[in-house]
């Protein structure tokens, strides 16, 4: 598929936090990955205002484990107070995204060259992500390795279908919406032979809005385009 | 699916048992609770007629008074300022002469409460018996009835007692029953009434099913909030407080709570709690009491951390904390579910002549060899498999809060019913050995293969004075490498079994003998490829395996020479930290000290010599060197020591060797 890039992220903890139990402040984690969350490492292995990334499956590679740990958050005083959080044990996920251009961002046009964007975002992947890669939250660090989407042995191969309830699937911020509105979007995860196939954010249904927002301006003083970011990284070899 | 969809399942599967009353072994009451009702103890019961008028009143003590009362989210939570439940309450709510006989009260109670009641009276959930309730309460009259009919005292200025003090002239007479059943002052009385009708069998009104239906809807209407729900995804009224007390009734602890004024919990992206999630109010309830209901029924509770384990289809299910013991009893019960145990008894023979002696029962015969205990332990687990339940689903659940006011789930796991069924037999037939330690339930001394409870684990790593939050910390631990795949035991657990195990001179000797099994079970199952066994294994050349053998023939060999009536502990017992330590130079000494007794016995002995001679043939010499024993010198200890014993067992069946020999196991065996 066009513009599409195929990883495996694993690491030895993840922590998608049910927003639920956020709340109190004793974080328990969501069974599978948020949308957002997913998205959110996709960004961080290669990002631009111009592209909008969509994940569109996810692959649970290892079975589902969770443990606990014992933390001492902080509290607005400086004080400190004890929580015990529960996190994923020893993930891996195989993911399948996309980008497409970012139709509210008319003032980057210039920047959108498709066959670059691709290239410097296979090329990100390759080298692990240009910023680092966390799951969920910032303390599970995480590593990315190009793969072959559906390679190998998993878990849930055998298992027909996994019905996860109700999950947040994701937030609508306003460079992506076109509205001034934050919003959450909510949806029924289900897995099928241990792939999760998302919604388009646009197709969900369930939507809260939780406030209002505007988007950042980018130009050409703050960002630097991506024929510029080709060239110092390909220096003008052939990259197909 | 989530933990709460989850549970709101559960609650909706077993929604006939909403409301009933059941009593647990030690005689406590717990029920699941219907949406919108909590449970309270009452302590008088007073009794009305269809039209609002008093008939008569009791006092009820602890058992009698466990009450299902309605209940709005606002009174759930109520702390010092007066918010009433909506039927029964305290005095200070129902009683509208309360100021007249108590004092002067903080808000207005009794007007807030008729306020209340008269609202679902007024509305179109009304019921005939909630109506004579409120007729009743409207004349205000309460205390005074309770006082005419001699349940509450009044003192000389027409004020309630605060105890019972009598006076001189009535001296004899019995403290009232309401002092027995009140821990303060009479006007803390809960308060419930029942309200007869002629041609109405139930005149309770806390066990009436319509009653308590006719409140749900009109609690339900009466919310008006409306949001996306995080569990359903539906839109329905949604809850603003959540559920405490869900482990036990003084637990203050929530699961759902919000507390952003001093934590970074959810501001950033949010500024509300109700931004950051919402949850409906039925979904809530149905969730929280489904897990109050569950952890009453067959929770384990350690020190505040809560362990359940429930089926969605079948609630019992097999625990994985049990050892196999009492995996199997509990599958036997299942069986036989209404033969007649006692019948059983009077005829087991064994069975007196065992009562007084503490001496250990025979094994039974095929118990020993692994095929037949595996045997054993499919049986066990089989019994919970059922026909068409194969998408049948199991949930695994750890509670726990790490300061008052929050909890957490510590564990979850969702496991396919048939899946959770292998892996424990798995757990059973991989993490097995030998035990004598446990008595079964007619309180014999017995001797079982399996893997041991985890709470035994965790005295035989942590010794028996192990606080509860040590074996709490140890059965967390533990539980992930019963039920997932693949994951090996913690190094420290087995590591510390393995060193307590090698000490018993610090130890009585049944407390020895039941760490060492245990110990053996532990490292059977870290070595679980090299498929070790109870039976003696004469094939392998594993160093420590080799030098535990060694160790055990010094033993068996001192102890058979010392005669049974010397209780003192052998050289090799004595030696055997030691020996765990620096086994080349401490087999030396062990074997200078042996002398004497091979002495003593003479040609008794040869046995014994030719087969130490065969085992340290068999170590490779490059192997005889102080190099710390690993854990396996305990499985060659025991299984040798159990081949040297059961062996002689067999010799005297035949009936050829000397009966001292058979003494010997038993002085082995006593506990």
């Amino acid at each position: 598929m066009r513009n599409q890039i195929e990883f495996k992220v694993y690491g030895n903890y993840a922590l998608f936090t049910d927003p639920m139990t956020k709340l109190g402040g004793e974080k328990f984690s969501y069974q599978v990955p948020t949308y957002q969350a997913l998205k959110g490492i996709v960004e961080s292995i290669y990002w631009k205002p111009t592209i909008i990334w969509f994940v569109d499956e996810v692959r649970i590679v290892k079975p589902i484990q969770t443990e606990s740990k014992g933390m001492r958050p902080i509290e607005y005083n400086g004080g400190n107070t004890l929580a015990y959080y529960t996190y994923l044990k020893d993930v891996c996920y195989q993911v399948k995204a996309h980008f497409r251009f970012n139709p509210h961002r008319e003032d980057l046009a210039y920047d959108r060259n498709e066959h670059k964007h691709h290239n410097i975002a296979k090329r990100a992947v390759n080298v692990g992500g240009r910023r680092d890669i966390f799951l969920g939250t910032r303390e599970c660090q995480a590593y990315v390795e190009p793969c072959l989407f559906g390679e190998g042995e998993g878990a849930y191969d055998k298992v027909p279908e996994i019905d996860f309830g109700t999950m947040v699937h994701g937030m609508n911020y306003p460079d992506e919406t076109g509205r001034n509105e934050r919003e959450v979007r909510l949806w029924r995860a289900k897995m099928y032979n241990g792939i999760i196939r998302f919604d388009r954010p646009e197709e969900c249904t369930l939507v809260r809005s939780i406030g209002e927002g505007t988007s950042k301006a980018f130009h050409t003083d703050n960002m630097k385009s991506v024929d510029e970011l080709h060239d110092e990284w390909f220096e003008g070899r052939d990259t197909v | 699916m989530s933990w709460l969809a989850n549970l709101t399942q559960t609650y909706n599967n077993n929604i006939l048992s909403v409301g009933r009353f059941e009593t647990k072994k030690n005689g406590r009451e717990y029920a699941l609770i219907p949406v919108s009702h909590t449970t309270q103890t009452a302590h008088i019961e007073v009794h009305l007629d269809g039209k609002g008028n008093f008939s008569t009143a009791y006092v009820r003590d602890k058992v009698e008074g466990s009450t299902i009362i309605p209940c709005t989210e606002a009174a759930a939570s109520r702390t010092s300022a007066p918010v009433p439940y909506p039927l029964f309450d305290k005095l200070l709510y129902v009683a509208g002469d309360f100021v007249q006989f108590c004092g002067d009260v903080k808000g207005t109670p009794y007007e807030d409460y008729l306020a209340q009641l008269k609202a679902w009276c007024d509305s179109s959930y009304s019921h005939e018996k909630v109506q004579s309730v409120y007729e009743y309460v409207r004349k205000g009259t309460l205390i005074a009835d309770l006082v005419a009919e001699g349940i509450l005292h009044v003192d000389e200025q027409g004020k309630l007692r605060d105890k019972w003090a009598p006076a001189p002239s009535q001296e004899a007479s019995e403290k009232p029953p309401i002092f027995n059943v009140l821990a303060s002052d009479q006007s803390s009385a809960f308060v419930r009434f029942a309200v007869n009708i002629p041609g109405d069998p139930e005149a309770r009104l806390w066990r009436d099913i319509e009653v308590q239906q006719l409140f749900v809807q009109f609690y339900e209407s009466s919310l008006v909030d409306m949001d996306i729900c995080y569990v359903t995804g539906e839109i329905l009224p949604v809850a603003d407080k959540h559920t405490s007390r869900i482990r036990h009734s003084g637990d203050k602890s929530k699961l759902i709570s919000a507390n952003d004024s001093v934590g970074f919990t959810y501001r950033g992206r949010f500024r509300t709690s109700r931004e950051a999630a919402s949850v409906s109010y039925m979904a809530s309830q149905k969730g929280h009491n489904a897990l109050k209901w569950l952890i009453d029924r067959q929770g384990i509770t350690i020190d505040g951390k809560v362990f359940v384990v429930w089926g969605n289809q079948r609630l019992d299910l097999p625990e994985p904390h049990q050892d196999a013991l009492e995996l199997r009893e509990a599958a036997q019960e299942l069986e036989d579910y209404d033969e007649d145990r006692e019948f059983e008894e009077d005829f087991d023979v064994d069975a007196y002549g065992d009562n007084s002696s503490n001496s250990g029962n025979p094994a039974p015969a095929g118990d020993t060899t692994s095929k037949a205990f595996a045997r054993e332990i499919k049986k066990a687990i089989d019994g919970y498999r059922y026909d068409g339940e194969h998408y049948a689903h199991i949930t695994i659940m750890v509670l726990d809060a790490a300061t008052p006011g929050r909890m957490s789930i510590t564990y979850y796991q969702d496991l396919n019913h048939e899946d959770y069924l292998d892996r424990l037999e798995k757990w059973h037939t991989s993490c097995y050995w030998q035990h004598r330690y446990r008595k079964d339930k007619d309180n014999h001394w017995t001797t079982f293969t399996g893997a041991p409870a985890t709470r035994d684990i965790a005295f035989a790593a942590y010794g028996p004075r192990a606080s509860d939050k040590l074996v709490k910390g140890l059965m967390e631990r533990i539980l992930p490498c019963i039920i997932e795949v693949g994951r090996e035991l913690p190094r420290d657990i087995v590591r510390s079994a393995v060193q307590r195990a090698s000490n018993p001179v610090g130890m009585e000797t049944w407390e020895w003998e039941k760490t060492l099994s245990i110990a053996c079970a532990l490292v059977n199952k870290e070595n679980e490829k090299e498929g070790f066994d109870v039976g003696l294994n004469t094939e392998t050349t594993d160093r420590s395996y080799l030098f535990g053998r060694m160790l055990a023939i010094a033993d068996v060999l001192e102890r058979r020479a010392l005669g049974r009536e010397e209780k003192r502990a052998s050289n090799a017992i004595r030696y055997m930290n030691a020996f765990a330590q620096r086994p080349g130079r401490t087999w030396s000494i062990i074997q200078s000290n042996l002398q004497p007794y091979q002495a003593k016995m003479g040609t008794d002995a040869r046995y014994y010599n030719s087969l130490l001679d065969e085992v340290g043939a068999m170590l490779n010499l490059e192997d005889y060197t102080d190099k710390p024993l690993t854990g396996l010198y305990l499985l060659g200890f025991y299984s040798q020591r159990n081949d040297l014993y059961t062996s002689k067992k067999a010799k005297e069946a035949t009936g050829t060797s000397d009966t001292q020999q058979g003494e010997d196991n038993d002085t082995q065996e006593e506990n």
